[in-house]
């Protein structure tokens, strides 16, 4: 069917998925729009656009070189490429540029490079790349486990710029490939457990303590935001959890369901770990990140600080209707009452301009697009290729949903940009650049 | 095609596991739609709302509240401009910023951080300093920048003129507050609002108050103005001419303050139409200081009640001055002879009780009309019990005893006519004769207010024609000057006695003043009719009243004077009578020397005065009662 002898770009247009190219062309049409009208009323309205082109443009390239590029090779220097990104990650640290307290920019003279972004394609690759070369023994523990530590590595070392909402993506990404994989979906849901047990009490804490009146009146719900700072508490809690799960296990032997006693120990074990890890997630976050974390819950409980974004936002794309208020004619975006609207809340742009229909759309090409990227995961000519279209089509989905559903307050405030949206040049870049990939799979699916 | 050639069952747990990932994004995505929906076709028109509401601020420039004028087109109530200082909040900005505090700290050389604590809000905005000088206003709009969400505004000050003397009868204006505002149904105001508080400011306030102007303009998020929408001038309200005379305001006013105890009130009516001349209550207070904090304090804890307004809301038992009552219902109802002589021995005994006259020692023979004027209390505890209390009551209430006047401004007091009825439900004891004796002298249970003495001497002038009260001639639009209001004289029902009982009443009123107990309102070229009362109170000392209406002949204006605590009436009381009616009939008459001596005795005498009184021992209890 194909030929060897043709150009990549005559392969590339043949090739072409029309639903995936209409969907990449509408999302970043959208995206250079709500840019635009993000900067209109500012000083430098063209300098955003022009920044955006230019990474448009480069990662436009980068896309075609990685195209033509055959991505089986990736899988044989994996190792060097992880201990690269690692180098790479480490070099921020020491030579980056520091802004807003996170020191993870590379400062060129036209330009500043986040290489988180990069990163974050790179350890799809590495993480495809050792779970197909561990595949047949994906089931076992020791295999998750390893592949845990991959991430853990990039993790812990974005964690000391530190960028927290960048290491975000780090584990939908690493489950959805284990779970595609075929690893143990009760290691995945154990490692579920524990991070949202670390991860929720302190936030959950901190938005309690933001009530102090809904404390005051409920002495039941005192009790347990006290916990973690009262060690009476806390044991009265673990001994409460642990005398349920043995009457739940007694019980269940009473209607013959068999549960074995290991599975009980290490749940509790979990549990245990899960909240003391929490401390050390509370002493990690700051308050303000931990408030703006939950605040998304009800936002009005400190409307003037952390919640402001949330309320701002809910009101721009609400007061948008169905037809929108116009192009350059939102109030919010153009009086600057909506935050950080060229990055994080770009799809508010969209929404309080363009109104229902058009964020609509948005949101409907957005899942076309991950769609396509998850059918090339299915038609890929191995394995390997699946996976690294998964990790990607995943990279994409949770970026959509997080990003979206933050700024209509379903999701924690967690400052990840709205990829193929959202102005900033580098995750431009990568996105383009996993594009370039994905298409690189989907060439080769035949041979 | 793809690696399902391969590996067959490995492909095949791949796509089911791929199949659930897709799910999983698909619900979420629904989720996000589902969402989206909820906030912009569900929730659109409440965001819209909100977003509008964010970006427009309106500033309100309020209007000059109407002037007010007197009978003799004095301007009584002006309006100053003002300007203010006010903060208005922008998003996540409450409080100015300490930035701009500092900078308008400089401008204004003082410290605002505290106004901005105490200080007046309107809604979310704050008022940062009043009374700027033109030179501070400029300063502030040129650093608007450093200043954000600070703007300095014009504002109306309302100022009176003769404060004091007219305080009872204008009243105060301030702001409406957002409590005060739930409880009424007005769509028309809103918070902070100038109103009337009391007198003319108050019953007349949707004359006065003017039509509010505006700024609306947009703000960014930052709190700068982005651009204007439009604007709306002001219209200042309607101006109003009352009935009262300024210049006889302030001579009652001064004639009560110089009087013995500087408390009381003076009110003259135009016989003819009910115009309020004069309305004086004593001590005032300056309607100009009330918004101070400081001055508001010391008024309320005044003891003399300045904010009290003793013309309509005091409540004092008329004494003697009811006699002019029981002399008409006598006349009428037993067809009473008055020159029927009856002999008063100075004291008078009911069952186990003495009552006593005014005189101690008693004015032996006399008839009726000279026991009105020497205000003899024997002659009329005789015809008391020969009316009645029936009859008695039946005649105070023809005299619009009991019921409110009518007049223009609020908070006016009833008064009360006792009957056995209430005695019986109140104080568990039957009616006594002794009750009926004393009522008919003006005592027990009986109070009125200045304002209806000088309702019902206005009806005794002009033979029981007598009109509500009124302070409002007539009200002019401000912009086109046309009259939007005039007033039309309300008359009262009208008294109907025979003209032999009101000649006879006329006769004794005047007798009262020739040679009885109101001698010193006597003017050369001014007949003048009065009765003088003091009226017992069981709280303190004796109220001094007369009350008269002149020129005798062709009655043009009836007067009600109360010294609160006074003393005698004929003493306390017609000194202050006599003040107002000079400075109304313009009566320069260089008065006797020997006479003048007499009166400056007299104030000083009133101490003594007191000690004179006339006291019974009676079986039970003391009592003293005077003319």
């Amino acid at each position: 069917m194909s030929n060897d002898n043709q150009s990549i770009f005559t392969k590339i247009i043949k090739n072409t998925d029309v639903t995936f190219l209409v969907s990449l062309f509408y999302l970043l049409f959208m995206g250079f729009c709500a840019i635009y009208s993000a900067g209109f009323s500012g000083v430098n309205s063209s300098k955003y656009l022009t920044t955006q082109t230019a990474a448009l443009v480069i990662g436009s390239v980068g896309m075609v070189f990685l195209a033509s590029f055959n991505y089986q090779y990736y899988k044989h220097f994996y190792k060097f490429i992880y201990v690269c990104s690692c180098l790479l990650l480490v070099s921020v640290l020491i030579f980056g540029l520091e802004i807003k307290g996170t020191k993870g920019w590379f400062k060129f003279p036209f330009f500043s490079f986040q290489p988180v972004e990069i990163t974050k394609i790179i350890l799809i690759l590495v993480l495809s790349a050792f779970i197909d070369t561990h595949w047949k023994e994906i089931k076992k523990l020791s295999v998750f486990i390893k592949t845990l530590l991959i991430t853990f590595g990039h993790f812990a070392i974005v964690m000391l710029q530190p960028d927290f909402s960048s290491t975000l993506p780090y584990f939908p990404i690493t489950l959805v490939l284990l779970y595609i994989a075929g690893a143990k979906v009760r290691y995945i849901f154990a490692v579920i457990l524990y991070g949202g047990l670390a991860v929720l009490i302190p936030l959950l804490t901190t938005f309690f303590k933001l009530q102090p009146e809904l404390l005051k009146n409920n002495k039941v719900l005192n009790f347990f935001v006290s916990a973690p700072s009262d060690w009476h508490n806390a044991a009265i809690i673990f001994g409460s959890i642990i005398l349920i799960i043995f009457i739940i296990k007694w019980f269940l032997n009473k209607l013959r369901i068999p549960v074995g006693w290991t599975y009980l120990v290490i749940f509790l074990f979990l549990i245990f770990a899960g909240s003391f890890s929490s401390v050390v997630v509370e002493k990690s976050l700051k308050e303000y990140q931990r408030k703006r974390l939950i605040v998304f819950l009800k936002p009005e409980i400190d409307s003037r600080a952390s919640g402001y974004n949330i309320i701002q936002s809910k009101i721009a794309i609400g007061s948008g209707q169905i037809y929108g208020k116009g192009f350059l004619k939102g109030t919010q975006t153009q009086l600057g009452f909506l935050p950080e609207q060229r990055t994080d809340f770009i799809f508010s742009v969209i929404g309080e301009e363009g109104g229902y229909i058009f964020s609509q759309l948005t949101i409907i090409f957005y899942f076309l697009f991950v769609w396509r990227a998850l059918v090339v995961a299915k038609h890929s000519r191995d394995r390997f290729g699946s996976l690294i279209a998964a990790g990607i089509a995943t990279m994409f989905a949770f970026s959509g949903i997080i990003n979206m559903g933050m700024v209509m307050g379903l999701m924690p405030v967690t400052g990840l940009p709205l990829l193929l949206l959202s102005y900033g040049g580098s995750s431009m870049l990568s996105s383009m650049f996993a594009i370039g990939i994905l298409i690189s799979i989907h060439l080769r699916r035949f041979y | 095609m793809s690696w399902s050639n391969e590996n067959r069952n490995e492909y095949i747990n791949f796509t089911e596991k791929h199949k659930n990932i897709f799910i999983f994004f698909l619900l979420a995505f629904l989720f996000l739609s589902a969402k989206l929906f909820y906030l912009q076709v569900i929730k659109g028109s409440y965001y819209k709302n909100i977003s509008e509401h964010q970006r427009l601020h309106t500033t309100h420039e309020r209007a000059f509240r109407g002037l007010i004028y007197d009978k003799n087109n004095k301007l009584l109530v002006d309006n100053i401009t003002n300007y203010v200082a006010l903060f208005y909040p922008f998003e996540q900005q409450y409080v100015p910023t300490e930035e701009s505090i500092e900078k308008l700290g400089e401008i204004l050389h003082k410290d605002i951080k505290k106004s901005i604590e105490t200080g007046w809000r309107y809604g979310r905005v704050v008022k940062l300093a009043e009374d700027l000088t033109m030179n501070e206003a400029f300063k502030i709009q040129e650093n608007k920048l450093f200043l954000p969400g600070i703007t300095v505004v014009k504002e109306p000050k309302r100022i009176c003129y003769d404060s004091v003397e007219n305080a009872h009868v204008i009243g105060y204006v301030n702001e409406l507050r957002s409590e005060e505002l739930e409880n009424m149904d007005n769509s028309e105001l809103k918070t902070g609002d100038i109103v009337g508080r009391c007198g003319i400011e108050q019953s007349y306030d949707k004359y006065i108050r003017g039509k509010d102007g505006g700024l609306s303009f947009e703000v960014n998020a930052k709190g700068r103005h982005n651009k204007t929408f439009d604007y709306e001038a002001p219209v200042i309200g309607n101006s109003v001419y009352l009935t009262i005379d300024n210049e006889l305001q302030k001579v009652a006013y001064k004639a009560l303050e110089e009087s013995s105890t500087g408390k009381g009130a003076a009110i003259v009516l135009d016989v003819n139409t009910g115009a309020v001349r004069a309305f004086v209550s004593c001590p005032g207070y300056d309607v100009n200081k009330i918004s101070y904090v400081k001055e508001y304090r010391n008024y309320l804890r005044d003891k003399k009640l300045p904010f009290f307004n003793r013309c309509i809301q005091a409540l004092y038992p008329p004494g003697s001055i009811f006699k002019i009552v029981t002399f008409t219902a006598a006349l009428e109802h037993l067809k009473h002879n008055p020159y029927i002589v009856e002999n008063c021995l100075g004291y008078f005994e009911l069952g186990d009780r003495f009552y006593s006259c005014s005189l101690k020692k008693g004015h032996k023979k006399l008839n009726l009309i000279a026991a009105m004027a020497y205000s003899c209390n024997i002659y009329f505890y005789k015809l008391g019990l020969e009316l009645g209390v029936k009859v008695i009551d039946e005649y105070a209430k023809k005299f619009n005893l009991g019921k409110k006047t009518g007049i223009d401004i609020a908070s006016e007091k009833n008064g009360f006519v006792p009957t056995p009825e209430w005695k019986k439900a109140k104080m568990k004891i039957p009616w006594l004769k002794g009750d009926t004796a004393i009522l008919a002298i003006g005592q027990g249970a009986l109070w009125v207010t200045p304002l209806q003495m000088a309702n019902l001497m206005s009806a005794v002038a002009a033979n029981g024609v007598s009109y509500k009260p009124y302070f409002v001639e007539k009200i002019k639009d401000s912009v086109t000057n046309k009259i939007i209001y005039t007033h039309e004289p309300k008359p009262n029902e009208k008294i109907e006695l025979s003209q032999y009982t009101w000649d006879n009443l006329h006769k004794s009123l005047e007798a009262a003043v020739d040679y009885g107990t109101a001698k010193r309102t006597k003017f050369e070229k001014l007949k003048v009719a009065a009765k003088t009362g003091t009226a017992e109170n069981p709280h303190g000392d004796d109220h001094a009243w007369v009350v008269a209406y002149a020129p005798a002949e062709k009655p043009e204006v009836a007067l009600a004077v109360i010294v609160e605590n006074g003393g005698y009436g004929g003493q306390v009381s017609v000194p202050v009578a006599r003040e107002i009616l000079k400075k109304y009939f313009n009566i320069v008459e260089e008065e006797p020397e020997e006479q003048k001596e007499k009166y400056k005795q007299n104030f000083k005498n009133k101490k003594n005065s007191k000690k004179n009184k006339s006291k019974i021992v009676t079986g039970k209890r003391t009592k003293n009662v005077k003319r």
